[in-house]
């Protein structure tokens, strides 16, 4: 019988483990072994609370540390394939790309929280976030994926986060994943270029 | 203007016509829907429905002087109203009725204007039928509201009377019924908002005609490839013929091969067939070039037709801007008592909805400006022998090659060509010895300069003589060109040709520091090659001698604050490019071609950003930004002053801020003055009204002073009197900010000698900041 390479708590030897000392299982056995994965599978994840609320992220990485953004506010992932410079623009600015004939902006966040740059790799990702009439790219330097975060297991940022640019964080959930606060951040004026010549 | 008043009333008719058959259709549809079985909610839904487009009708029948159908729509109403309260039924009769009565409607509005009144027994006949359904068969509810009577004019008559079979329509079939009545039929509205996703979607196609060209390049490339193998072959054949000839040689000889020479045979027998190979290839790749020629030439024809016939669609006739102007005409010379009248040609004339959109603007800056500066005041007018009511021109014109010639002339008291003259100089437009070579001309042409104007004092509506540059920079992004002729006393004229469509945007490709970039073709003077012992230095800048003329150069890169390595190429590529009257020349790494291109807006967060107008997509797929030659050419001549004067400002530090008196009784206004000056840099001092600004004027130095007019003790107007009156502080620059809005507060204002006149109503604090600006 073959072991199921599953990392996560509770796989499935714990729940129908075969019999120790015995190398091959009677038919009998298999199918005790087999209703008892049957009846563990169907089991209801375990949940602290019925009214727990979960909030659907993205998470992905931006230098060494993990980022999210909820889903609700993620028109679509992106592969960063071209991307052009543009000049006079904010560092923030990373530049302008071509997602099937529309023009979008990217944003590159390490900007706002000091970390360092890890340089372009084919695992680069655009996270495309929309808000009315925002409409922008993410630069993610890999993504990691969709996962459910618990809404009062999200803790305030730490205090050393502070600057100007704490505002974009929502919290920071326990696996030290960093929730953005999208809707603050896509409505931030600041964020806005509109610059004239000379002024 | 009889004829115009009739041309407006057929326009009304044909609009009315359109709207009428709309509600008529709706109504129809609303009766064959009731007349099936369903809830009596969904009832009452379709008779709220047709209740509202019977009301609709009426009122635009009204609006055209319609009476007969007012009157049908009137009784229609009714009886949908009782309806409505559920104080009548729906009897099959009743249907009957209310088809035939709609079909009069409809009969109506497809009869021509002239046989406006149809049958009036007919129409009298249906109308009772209609009054008699409303108070319901039986008559004993009473079902008309008060605010709907049925007209009493018609007489009730008995049930029995019933009307001719068939709804005979009261129309003569005279030629021009059967042309409106296909006309009427081949219109439809549609929102603006589909033509536009419509005209998108067609300018998108233009990325097919680029691909299409990408693609030929491509194989011309492959072709070029083919060529250079036939000269390697072409090297290599004798010494294949060569090898061949001396192995028969050799066969002859000895008579047996050796296995190497069998191995050598085949070697040289698969160069050859190689060589066949290739020849099919390249015969096969001419072929299909020839085919994608085609192709690109059949898909650019087909998009090119598209996108032209989509344009046309969105062609408004100019009429559509026009048709406000009367009423603002009359306001702005009302406040400036002024009198003028204003005709207009040529308004039939159809335009790009997006150039007449952008022209709005443009029109009401000419306007202001002809009403502020051109047009005298009736004394005035009349003292120089002219009828007291000024007059104002617009003709438009069609002219050669699909453009448009659009004349705006007035016949008020021309431009002041010394006044012009004096006030370039003033602002340092022109140098004095520029000043004395200056043709009549020359000096016209300043009036589209950035802050020359020739008026005494800045108002709101103009003065600060950004009018005309807004003007021409609007024009000339529209692809236009605009001129202006004076005559001192007699009139200025305004010239203006447009396109008529907006043209596809061409732009010429080019790299800087390794990036390409897109400069608008109609932006480019011209481009030029010069080695580069050409380039000379003219205090300290970089120039370039073209005709006779000096032209400073600048880095493409270094503008677009790109850093580059050290170029040190003999040949230097230069593009020249023109905005606002200035010419600077432009490096570049080199020019790659001039092409189609589609412009792409940028979206927020880039709402404007620096030098950069938009962006758009190559053929390969490639985003290059598109660039914007008016801040080019602004920021090549700030960066410039600033290279020649190294942090000269900054040096003085606090002591060279400037410093403002605000004089202002009210608290709160003197709080949000003084906050305003001091973000923008100024030093504030305050004073609580004119008593108290002399006093503190008298004991320190100020810049300029921003007072307000209404206040207690010594006013605005006075203080500015007595500012003007001492010695010292004459030259001081006063601004009065006030809410007094009128005409006789600005005269006053120039008169006891005020710089600027800012009304508060319209008080943002640009406004203001840009004003200090120019007067310190």
């Amino acid at each position: 019988m073959k072991k199921t390479g599953r990392k996560s708590p509770g796989t499935l030897e714990d729940r129908g483990a075969v019999p120790a000392g015995t190398l091959e299982a009677t038919p009998e056995e298999k199918r005790t072994i087999l209703r008892a994965r049957a009846k563990s599978l169907a089991h209801e994840p375990e949940r602290k609370g019925e009214a727990e609320k979960y909030l659907e992220v993205l998470a992905f990485l931006l230098a060494h540390e993990t980022y999210a953004i909820e889903t609700v506010f993620i028109r679509e992932v992106y592969p960063l394939t071209e991307l052009t410079p543009l000049p006079c623009t904010p560092d923030y600015i990373f530049g302008i790309i071509n997602i099937r004939g529309q023009i979008l902006t990217i944003i590159d966040m390490k900007k706002f929280f000091d970390l360092p740059e890890k340089g372009i790799t084919n695992l680069n990702r655009v996270i495309v976030v929309q808000e009315k009439d925002m409409e922008l790219g993410i630069l993610a330097d890999e993504i990691i994926g969709i996962r459910n975060i618990p809404e009062n297991a999200l803790n305030p940022p730490l205090p050393t986060m502070t600057g100007i640019h704490a505002g974009y964080i929502k919290g920071v959930a326990g696996e030290g994943i960093i929730l953005l606060d999208m809707e603050r951040f896509l409505k931030d004026r600041q964020l806005i270029v509109n610059e004239e010549v000379g002024a | 203007m009889a004829g115009k008043n009739d041309a407006f009333i057929k326009r009304l008719l044909s609009t009315f016509k359109v709207e009428a058959d709309e509600h008529i259709k709706n109504i129809t549809a609303g009766l064959i829907e009731l007349e099936k079985e369903m809830e009596p909610q969904v009832k009452a839904g379709i008779i709220e429905t047709v209740f509202r487009e019977a009301h609709s009708l009426k009122g635009a029948a009204r609006a055209v002087n319609r009476s007969d159908m007012e009157t049908i729509c009137q009784s229609l109403e009714s009886v949908f109203s009782g309806l409505k309260r559920r104080e009548i039924d729906l009897a099959p009769s009743l249907f009957d009725t209310l088809h035939r009565s709609v079909d009069m409607l409809n009969a109506i509005t497809l009869s021509p204007p002239e046989a406006a009144v149809a049958d009036p027994g007919q129409i009298s006949r249906i109308t009772e039928k209609l009054a008699k359904a409303a108070l319901g068969e039986t008559g004993e509810k009473q079902a008309i509201p008060n605010d709907q009577p049925v007209p009493r004019d018609y007489p009730l008559t008995s049930e029995t009377e019933t009307l001719p079979p068939g709804p005979e329509p009261p129309v003569r079939e005279t030629d021009e019924t059967a042309r409106t009545q296909k006309k009427a039929m081949s219109t439809v509205r549609i929102s603006m908002e589909k033509l536009d996703s419509l005209l998108r979607q067609s300018e998108e196609m233009l990325t097919l005609k680029l691909m299409a060209d990408r693609h030929l390049e491509d194989q011309l490339d492959l072709a070029h490839l083919f060529g250079l193998w036939d000269k390697q072959w072409a090297k290599i054949y004798p010494i294949i013929c060569e090898f061949r000839r001396l192995q028969e040689k050799s066969d002859k000889q000895s008579g047996k091969r050796t296995q190497d020479d069998i191995r050598f045979a085949r070697l040289l027998e698969f160069g050859e067939l190689t060589h066949d190979n290739m020849k099919i290839l390249e015969s096969r790749l001419a072929e299909l070039r020839k085919r994608s020629d085609h192709d690109r030439y059949a898909t650019g024809l087909m998009v090119d037709n598209l996108l032209g016939d989509v344009k046309q669609i969105l062609m408004l006739p100019f009429s559509t801007l026009f048709e406000s102007f009367p009423k603002l005409l009359r306001d702005l010379s009302r406040d400036q008592g002024k009198d003028v009248e204003l005709s207009i040609s040529g308004g039939e004339i159809e335009i790009d909805r997006r150039i007449l959109e952008e022209m709005r603007t443009v029109f009401i800056h000419l306007l202001r400006n002809t009403i502020d500066h051109g047009i005298e005041k009736p004394e005035v007018r009349k003292k120089n022998g002219k009828p007291p009511r000024g007059m104002i021109q617009i003709i438009v014109s069609r002219s050669e090659g699909n453009r448009v010639e659009i004349l705006l002339s007035d016949d008020g008291g021309g431009i002041d060509l010394g006044g012009l003259k004096e006030a370039s100089l003033e602002r340092g437009i022109v140098s004095p010895e520029e000043a004395r070579k200056l043709t009549e001309q020359d000096v016209l042409s300043l009036v589209f300069q950035s802050g020359v104007s020739t008026s005494p004092i800045i108002t709101d509506i103009s003065g600060r003589g950004l009018g005309l540059t807004i003007v021409r920079e609007k024009i000339e992004k529209l692809g236009g060109r605009v001129s202006v002729e004076t005559d001192r006393h007699k009139g200025t004229t305004i010239r203006m040709n447009l396109p008529l469509t907006v043209s596809t945007f061409r732009g010429v490709l080019v790299t800087a520091a390794e990036r390409p970039f897109i400069i608008p073709t109609t932006d480019v003077e011209r481009t030029v090659r010069i080695k580069r012992e050409e380039i000379r230095t003219v205090e300290n800048r970089e120039t370039l001698s073209l005709e006779g003329s000096t032209i400073p150069l600048v880095k493409l890169s270094a503008v677009l604050e790109l850093s580059e390595r050290k170029d040190e190429s003999p040949v230097v590529t230069i593009l020249i490019l023109e905005s606002q009257g200035k010419r600077i020349g432009f490096c570049v790494d080199e020019i790659r071609t001039e092409q189609e291109i589609l412009i792409k807006g940028m979206s927020r967060p880039l709402s404007r950003v620096r030098n950069i107008a938009a962006a758009t997509i190559l053929g390969s797929g490639k985003v290059v930004p598109v660039l914007n030659v008016s801040d080019l050419v602004k920021s090549a001549t700030t960066s410039a002053i600033r290279a020649a004067k190294p942090a000269a400002p900054q040096a003085g530090g606090e002591a060279a801020k400037q410093t403002i008196l605000v004089v202002e009784d009210s608290i709160t206004s003197r709080m949000l003055l003084k906050n305003i000056l001091e973000t923008s840099g100024y030093l504030v001092k305050t004073a609580v009204d004119g008593i108290d600004a002399i006093s503190q004027l008298k004991t320190e130095k100020f810049n300029a002073v921003v007072s307000d007019v209404d206040m207690p003790r010594m006013n605005g107007f006075n203080l500015t009197e007595k500012i003007r009156g001492d010695k010292k502080l004459a030259e001081l620059p006063v601004v009065l900010v006030t809410a007094l809005g009128s005409r006789e507060d600005r005269e006053r204002g120039i008169d006891v000698g005020a710089n600027a006149y800012i009304v508060k109503s319209s008080f943002d604090q640009s406004n203001l900041i840009e004003t200090l600006r120019r007067l310190i």
